[in-house]
């Protein structure tokens, strides 16, 4: 479909919805960082920006950060809009066909996974735990540009 | 006892406005004040959140605020605030939205150079370049930051008033089978599909195709 774009993440390549994922974002952005109040913290780019990860990395850590999303994100971000949850759905929609392709790719051994992009998910994984559910992935909703602008 | 204090209206408005990634902070005047009112900015970085207060802005009267060069990393995202003063009074400390200067910034037109054959025309576009601190840093075009990047051209005959629209990646054009001794206008946009960014069309650029030669 329009817009979509081939990512490629080291053997692996993932067919990306990418402008409609962003147009999604774009459209609750202001809505969604509204709700995350905590400036001095962020659970991806903290204390690193992912833009310091090894290249060779790339692919084992985007495996674990589609699964973080579908499985740790979406599902605990409803809010009182229904137009921003309908938002939210689609883009959660993209993710978990994503995560699929991904994972089948990492199931085949083409995306390994080294020290660094461990450490690097255990660091989200303890910034995500250090706050409550709801906060943390409200927060990581709204860090989903961070993500975007990374990947690509 | 009671503390006594006047507070003053917050200024209003307070965002980003940025273009090539010169990333200025504007706001609007506390409402109801003339002039007199003086203002200071602070700006954070997402995700380490420190206010960090920015000595130029420190009392002035305008309502704008440069803050490029702090904002240049645009790896990174922020925050800025800004606070009123007026007769001992001030105001809260107002802040942004959060701010991505790779998504939210706006972009110029490309710039267009024509040259033309007797039966064509030849379009070379130039994507503008990202702010930079003086003249001596080195220069970074958009295309660097935005892979991307494409060019829509649109080419109009002036004689017939027929338009053609050509999406390119590339940044030349080659126009063919025109007719000699003809006006022909040329104007172009950039489009960056993701990120979603679009300029401006630039203005137009008229040249006339030569004799035929045949």
């Amino acid at each position: 479909t329009a817009g979509n774009k081939i990512l490629h993440f080291g053997a692996c390549r993932v067919s990306m919805s990418m402008t409609e994922i962003r147009a999604g974002f774009t459209a609750i952005k202001a809505n969604i960082q509204a709700r995350d109040p905590i400036r001095t913290l962020s659970i991806l780019s903290y204390p690193h920006s992912l833009h310091k990860l090894n290249s060779s990395d790339r692919c084992c850590i985007t495996h674990h950060l589609f699964n973080f999303y579908v499985d740790k994100v979406f599902k605990h971000c409803k809010t009182e809009d229904s137009y921003v949850n309908r938002k939210i759905s689609s883009i959660a929609n993209s993710f978990l066909s994503m995560k699929r392709k991904l994972g089948q790719c990492h199931e085949q051994n083409q995306c390994v996974c080294g020290q660094e992009s461990s450490e690097k998910f255990k660091q989200i994984l303890a910034n995500y735990e250090g706050l409550n559910v709801t906060s943390a992935a409200m927060k990581s909703l709204g860090e989903l540009d961070i993500l975007l602008d990374w990947m690509e | 006892s009671g503390e006594l204090y006047c507070s003053l209206l917050n200024p209003r408005n307070v965002r980003f406005e940025s273009i090539n990634m010169k990333n200025v902070l504007h706001w609007s005047a506390p409402e109801g004040t003339g002039s007199g009112v003086l203002y200071r900015v602070k700006y954070s970085v997402y995700g380490v959140g420190k206010w960090i207060r920015k000595p130029e802005c420190r009392n002035i009267n305008r309502t704008w605020c440069d803050l490029s060069s702090e904002t240049s990393d645009y790896e990174d995202q922020y925050y800025a605030s800004v606070k009123a003063f007026l007769n001992g009074m001030f105001s809260d400390w107002v802040e942004t939205t959060r701010f991505n200067p790779l998504t939210d910034t706006k972009i110029d037109p490309p710039m267009v150079s024509v040259s033309s054959t007797d039966r064509s025309l030849s379009i070379i576009l130039t994507a503008p370049e990202k702010w930079k601190r003086s003249p001596e840093e080195e220069s970074v075009s958009l295309l660097q930051l935005y892979p991307g990047l494409q060019y829509n051209v649109s080419v109009l005959n002036k004689k017939t008033k027929k338009r053609w629209f050509f999406s390119i990646s590339n940044h030349t054009l080659v126009v063919p089978r025109l007719e000699p001794e003809t006006a022909y206008c040329v104007s172009a946009r950039i489009h960056v599909t993701t990120p979603i960014l679009d300029s401006g069309f630039s203005k137009e650029y008229c040249i006339a195709t030569l004799k035929d030669k045949a």
